[in-house]
């Protein structure tokens, strides 16, 4: 066919509200503005790759009427902005921050979509600055033209007094049912633990975030240690997967009991993807041909770090709240969870049944609860020593003879007939005295 | 309960001595992976130890570590160790399978008295995780299908969890050599799960293999499944082809199995027979008398067929 003839196309592109509808539908809220806090950590990270963040500060507001996060990591280059940044999705030939957690090229438009119909952005970096002013309904207006525009654009900026550099969004017009959910303490308090646990690994190395104007708490991972008693750690490095090694730490043993903080905690690059999982997308049950997760192991903490300069090659979901279970990478670490977990929980189970023995009083003490009791919390990061975990080694404790208790009803005249012809004043004597007087009689030889 | 081992002795269960010397007699073909005296042998050698006495005079490995969960008889399993190359290791082979060291190539003869459950399918996996290319695994179990009609589901879920299980199974796969059969399907497929989550990083042509290459079925008492083969990188698969495990009559790749049975004859009878084998083409074997059927059976086994004489004294 020379001519085009326009009846003969089939219209295929995408409109902007199934875009949106798609893009938000399976991002809860609280990830939404995770996804806001990763952008922030990942231009600490670029100037500060894996080293201290101790300067850097991410400030978050939250109420009714808006949503704003400020930072002083680095800001956004208008040309980032421009080619990149607001962008659905991540052009290939885009550079990438090595050891970053922002990996689609999605979170920050999904994020916007999701709060409000209002969004501003003001970056300023050591060179340049832009403003960006964007009001949702009326982009969607426009079913053709797909572009944001720049408010303010100045890209021959000098001397910019360092206290200025960073980015600072704010959103507007909040949702219905966004603006009712910062409404609620509880809301706001779920927030705080899920960025204070999803950021432990940088908040550690001080980056400081505050919420409200308060600064939230750091998380420390630990876990127990004694001479007698030491975690597994491993460190393995993943050269062949992709263009980029992937380094990966996996840390287990015991911590305090705690049946909702027992489980496996996942990071990549730094950023929390699983918290205290109790599931078959770890090491518990299902096909893993483990054990579920049970109260007797609410002991036990695993660690896992995946870290490495090219983001596409861990194994975490687009929304960063899980595990990409199929990965090749995460099948053969699951391997080496399962390895590292198993004398753990061969551990907790003795320790069980010692605590059951000691109350049914077969035994007068738990020597492993001793040893439990004697070992301190320790930081993972001071955990240095390689190798599998180390349990105290004590022989079994003797136990006397098994006893059963024997109890029975009969007539009272009888009784107080018994306890006259054995001289005794209680039940309990009586019941006793002629048990040992059958034992004498009648089975002895 | 009393341990197996005071209730059977091992020596004299003629399938099984059948089956110890068609494993040995494979296991010589190893030697194309490695010569086969430099392999491990790790097993379960109870206070008889037929396996162990018969891998190290066969083929002389000498790496034998025999793994018993009764430890308050040591006295009793240390006087009875036949080789001192055998060490022991005391307590579960839950346990012992996740210490030991497994970077040489191994023969690992899991042989179980009980069932196939949890554990077994744990110590498979301690196995697997760490096993060297060019490795043999072998797993027995009882295979009895439950007494109880209409509850052999229920129990196989208890014990190994409903995600163990092949798509499809029912209660009535599980009849006769139907639970051999399943328990099969289930350990080729815990190896392979295992080994494919080593292979997610592995680069292409260095990929783990598992070729099955034993599915015995035999009844001593009890129907018994013997599975198990061979663990190798794709690199070398022309050693794996150069082993020519295929003719065995005995090898089993498949879900099919080769079952053992044991004629019924007397000494006389198999001297008789003995003496015209192998038999000529075209010539058939018969005495009068005899059912034909024991004679076919015997034919298969003969080079195996265990004489009173082996009797270990």
């Amino acid at each position: 066919m020379s001519v085009i003839d326009e009846s003969f196309t089939i219209k295929a592109s995408p409109t902007k509200e199934l875009f949106i509808y798609m893009m938000t539908r399976d991002i809860p809220l609280i990830r939404a503005i995770l996804d806001l806090v990763d952008n922030s950590v990942d231009g600490a990270t670029r100037l500060q790759p894996g080293g201290d963040y101790s300067t850097f500060w991410v400030r978050i507001e939250c109420t009714e009427e808006h949503f704003a996060i400020s930072d002083n990591c680095g800001g956004i280059p208008i040309s980032t902005a421009r080619d990149y940044a607001f962008r659905f999705g991540r052009p290939k030939d885009m550079e990438l921050t090595p050891g970053s957690i922002g990996k689609f090229g999605v979170g920050m438009k999904r994020s916007f979509f999701k709060l409000g119909n209002k969004f501003t952005v003001k970056s300023t970096t050591s060179t340049s600055k832009f403003v960006v002013e964007h009001y949702v309904r009326e982009w969607l207006e426009k079913p053709e033209d797909w572009h944001f525009k720049f408010k303010v654009k100045n890209e021959s900026l000098k001397n910019v007094p360092e206290q200025k550099i960073g980015t600072q969004i704010l959103i507007e017009e909040l949702f219905e049912s966004v603006s009712k959910s910062f409404g609620l303490g509880n809301f706001r308090k779920e927030l705080c633990d899920e960025i204070e646990t999803a950021h432990a690994v940088v908040m550690a190395k001080g980056l400081a975030i505050s919420f409200n104007g308060r600064p939230l708490g750091k998380r420390t991972l630990s876990l127990y240690k004694s001479d007698q008693l030491k975690p597994a750690f491993i460190e393995k490095r993943y050269e062949n997967i992709g263009p980029a090694v992937v380094k990966v730490q996996i840390y287990a043993g015991i911590s305090d009991r705690d049946f909702e903080k027992g489980g496996w905690y996942i990071f990549c690059n730094g950023r929390m993807v699983l918290e205290a999982d109790q599931t078959d997308i770890t090491t518990w049950g299902g096909s893993n041909t483990t054990p579920k997760y049970h109260p007797d192991f609410a002991f036990f903490r695993g660690y896992v770090f995946f870290d490495s300069e090219d983001a596409e090659l861990l194994p975490w979901t687009t929304t960063k709240t899980g595990i990409d279970s199929d990965s090749g990478l995460y099948k053969n670490v699951k391997l080496e969870m399962i390895t590292l977990m198993r004398p753990v929980l061969d551990f907790l189970r003795k320790l069980a049944k010692e605590r059951a023995d000691v109350e049914k009083g077969d035994i007068d003490k738990s020597l492993l609860e001793e040893s439990v009791k004697k070992a301190e919390s320790t930081n993972y990061l001071d955990l240095k020593d390689k190798g599998a975990f180390i349990t105290p080694k004590f022989d079994p404790i003797p136990r006397g003879p098994r006893t059963g208790r024997i109890q029975y009803n009969k007539p009272v005249d009888d009784i107080k007939k018994l306890k006259k012809i054995l001289g005794v004043t209680t039940y309990t004597a009586v019941g006793e005295k002629t048990f040992d007087y059958f034992m004498r009689m009648e089975c002895e030889e | 309960m009393k341990a197996s081992y005071e209730k059977i002795n091992y020596n004299i269960r003629a399938a099984k001595c059948i089956e110890r010397k068609m494993l040995c007699e494979s296991f010589r073909r190893l030697s194309v992976f490695g010569k086969i005296e430099s392999y491990n042998y790790v097993g379960f050698g109870s206070t008889y130890f037929s396996d162990f006495s018969f891998f190290h005079k066969s083929l002389d490995i000498r790496n034998m570590i025999s793994i018993e969960k009764d430890e308050n008889n040591k006295d009793r399993f240390e006087f009875n160790r036949p080789f001192r190359c055998i060490k022991m290791e005391y307590g579960s082979s839950n346990e012992i399978l996740q210490k030991l060291n497994w970077d040489a190539r191994t023969i690992l003869w899991l042989d179980y008295d009980g069932r196939l459950n949890q554990e077994v399918l744990l110590d498979i996996n301690s196995f697997c995780t760490k096993v060297t290319p060019g490795s043999l695994i072998i797993i027995s179990v009882n295979a009895e299908p439950g007494k109880e009609l209409g509850t052999r589901f229920q129990k196989l879920r208890d014990a190994v969890g409903h995600k163990k299980i092949p798509e499809g199974t029912r209660e009535k796969d599980l009849l006769k050599w139907g639970t051999a059969k399943v328990f099969r399907a289930i350990i080729y497929n815990e190896i392979m799960q295992i080994l494919n989550g080593r292979n997610g990083v592995r680069s292409q042509g260095n990929k783990l293999c598992y070729r099955q290459l034993f599915n015995f079925n035999y009844s001593d008492g009890a129907k018994m499944l013997t599975t198990g083969g061979i663990i190798y990188d794709e690199g070398q698969r022309p050693l794996f082809d150069r082993c020519s495990f295929r003719d065995l009559l005995y090898i089993r790749e498949e879900d099919e199995a080769y079952h053992i049975e044991i004629p019924n004859l007397t000494f006389k009878e198999i001297r008789y027979l003995d003496e015209q084998l192998p038999r000529k083409q075209g010539q058939t074997l018969t005495i009068s008398g005899v059912r034909q059927a024991d004679i076919n059976k015997y034919e298969k086994v003969y080079r195996y067929f265990p004489a009173f004489t082996e009797a270990n004294l």
